[in-house]
């Protein structure tokens, strides 16, 4: 637990947990915002309704887990290498294998200090993106009696606990691409170029995308038409390709969550420290 | 060395590594006391820091084993290393934590460590003032001082140390000196890899010289330093064979190679084993043959032995030592 508690004060403390998180709320506050105030300039009636889709609850919830979700993921990616490899090019995982910890230890107890950090800035992404929105409804002059609809806050639950499982698999990728790098940068890089690269491959090899940590990810999410057909046509990756049942992606990104980490702790475990 | 394994506080026998086709060690063989202060002597890439590194774990040898505190240590040994304090390399923290919190966050590893030991550590290393500071705000010289701290962490029952004085500057060299001193003294054991010969010279109490990945020399500073007493004289080199018969009664003599790249000259010097107090008395024999002396040098220094054993020169395979500029 030492070590967990840690890594948690070691994560609230670095820089890159407030960027990632204040890089996400920002941009969700900007799309809310803008939105809401160009809403009424819009040239047609449908056309205005599909603006003021961001800011009319309950709908609105759904829009923003899905855009969290979207490119939550690909910032949980760079922010799991980031934290990996910086352990290799700062030298700090040096001094805890010197001290004499167990290497698979320190890791795994880092990355579960990781996975509490994603889902305290999915939450607090979240927050800020319904505070947004409810801002931007006054503006727009909607109504936000759909603030408490009982249906969708009640999925919203689950819908964020297999958002936030879904995101901890696409910040362990970054981690194990990292480690396997040994450096932050080469991680970040070719996290980033994964991410891309998925989404690129899913035009020619939709039958095996599908079955990719970035697609499962998101097929994993929709389970209920709502957040889920959000997410799945959010334009990330695999939005074109997708397993459909949401239960057997949720299968899947665990699949690719602890094939992550094991190879990172594995590599970790086996790897001579020179740095 | 000739101490029993049980006084030993790290021992290796026939450690070997090698990083592809290179070989960094070849059969190293140490020999550590309790309670003193080893100097671990080499030039660049000899093998010294590879030698650390297996020490703590970090890397895993090809053949050979290591004993610390009087037990084996091998893959998954590592709690064996919770009486062990470390310094390798360049000190490595989290660059946007404090002074504090590093060593805060380092304490969360490895054995347990008092809550005060921390607060204990920043006021030896002369760091209390600034522990609040980023680390990425520090000097060199700062982050070697935390470095020590973080070593210290455990309170360990022996301390490796790479290169302590790195970036130290004189004050804090000598307060370091002191530390290192105080802490053999307790009856913790220090090793410390070094290449400033004269700050191993005051400081160690037994000392290893390895050269292209084995040890070359071993004992206790004193013993080493008689053995390596010698007068150096420079005398014409047509005059080199009568100097030799001349000192040879004071002891045995030789001609000494041209140091480097030292072009071939008409004066050469002639190394005569013997104490420095003996100094004038090879003088006297030389004028005595009626050959005069240009230069007479006595001494004992590591320096001297250092090179000897080591060459001078740049080790097949290793980094290299610089050459510096020859008229």
């Amino acid at each position: 637990m030492r070590i967990f508690r840690s890594g948690l004060r070691k994560l609230v403390g670095r820089p890159a947990s407030i960027v990632t998180v204040g890089l996400l709320s920002g941009l969700l506050v900007l799309i809310i915002v803008a939105t809401a105030a160009v809403s009424q300039r819009s040239g047609t009636p449908r056309a205005q309704a599909e603006a003021l889709l961001l800011v009319t609850f309950p709908g609105a919830y759904d829009i923003i887990l899905s855009f969290i979700l979207g490119l939550g993921g690909l910032f949980a990616v760079i922010y799991g290498a980031a934290i990996a490899g910086s352990e290799w090019g700062w030298g700090t995982l040096k001094n805890a294998v010197a001290r004499g910890e167990s290497r698979s230890r320190y890791m795994l107890l880092s990355f579960a200090a990781i996975s509490v950090m994603v889902a305290v800035g999915l939450g607090l992404t979240f927050v800020i993106g319904v505070v947004a929105a409810i801002a931007g409804a006054t503006i727009a002059n909607v109504p936000t009696t759909g603030l408490s609809d009982a249906a969708t806050l009640g999925r919203l639950p689950e819908e964020f606990l297999r958002g936030w499982f879904a995101v901890t698999e696409e910040a362990a990728l970054g981690f194990a691409i990292a480690t396997l790098a040994r450096s932050q940068l080469a991680g970040i890089g070719a996290g980033i170029a994964f991410y891309f690269g998925e989404t690129f491959a899913t035009l020619f090899l939709p039958d095996i995308v599908k079955y990719l940590p970035f697609a499962v990810a998101r097929a994993s999410v929709a389970i209920s038409g709502s957040a889920a057909a959000a997410a799945n046509g959010g334009g990330g990756p695999g939005a074109a390709a997708s397993l459909g049942d949401a239960n057997t992606a949720l299968v899947l990104v665990g699949v690719w969550l602890v094939g992550s980490l094991v190879v990172a702790l594995g590599f970790t475990e086996r790897a001579e420290i020179t740095g | 060395m000739t101490a029993s394994p049980s006084t030993l506080a790290l021992a290796t026998r026939g450690l070997r590594k090698r990083y592809g086709a290179r070989v960094a060690l070849d059969g190293l063989d140490l020999s550590v006391p309790t309670g003193v202060v080893y100097g671990f002597l080499g030039p660049n890439g000899a093998g010294k820091t590879t030698t650390m590194r297996l020490l703590t774990g970090l890397l895993h040898p090809d053949a050979g084993s290591i004993e610390l505190l009087g037990r084996p240590f091998a893959r998954g040994d590592r709690r064996r290393l919770f009486e062990v304090g470390a310094l390798i390399e360049s000190p490595s923290f989290y660059p946007y934590l404090s002074g504090r919190s590093n060593l805060r966050e380092l304490a969360a590893t490895g054995g347990p460590v008092p809550r005060t030991r921390v607060d204990e550590l920043l006021e030896l290393v002369g760091l209390r003032d600034r522990a609040k500071d980023k680390v990425s705000g520090y000097s060199l010289g700062m982050k070697q001082r935390l470095g020590i701290a973080a070593a210290l962490l455990s309170d360990p029952t022996l301390l490796l140390l790479d290169e302590p004085a790195n970036g130290l500057d004189p004050a804090g060299i000598v307060a370091m000196r002191e530390t290192l001193r105080h802490l053999a003294s307790t009856g913790k054991t220090v090793f410390v890899s070094s290449h400033l010969l004269g700050e191993v010279q005051v400081l160690a109490d037994v000392v290893g010289i390895i050269a292209s990945g084995r040890l070359v020399r071993e004992g206790s500073l004193e013993t080493l330093l008689a053995s390596e007493a010698v007068v150096r004289v420079r005398v014409p080199r047509a005059d080199s064979e009568a100097a030799i018969a001349a000192v040879t009664p004071i002891g045995p003599a030789a001609a000494m190679p041209p140091a480097g790249n030292e072009p071939v000259g008409a004066e050469l010097w002639l190394r005569v084993q013997a104490t420095p107090d003996r100094a004038s008395e090879v003088n006297r024999a030389l004028a005595g043959a009626g050959i005069f002396a240009s230069a007479l040098e006595s001494g004992s220094d590591l320096e001297n032995l250092f090179l000897e054993l080591t060459g001078g020169e740049p080790l097949p395979g290793s980094e290299g030592t610089f050459q510096g500029i020859r008229p």
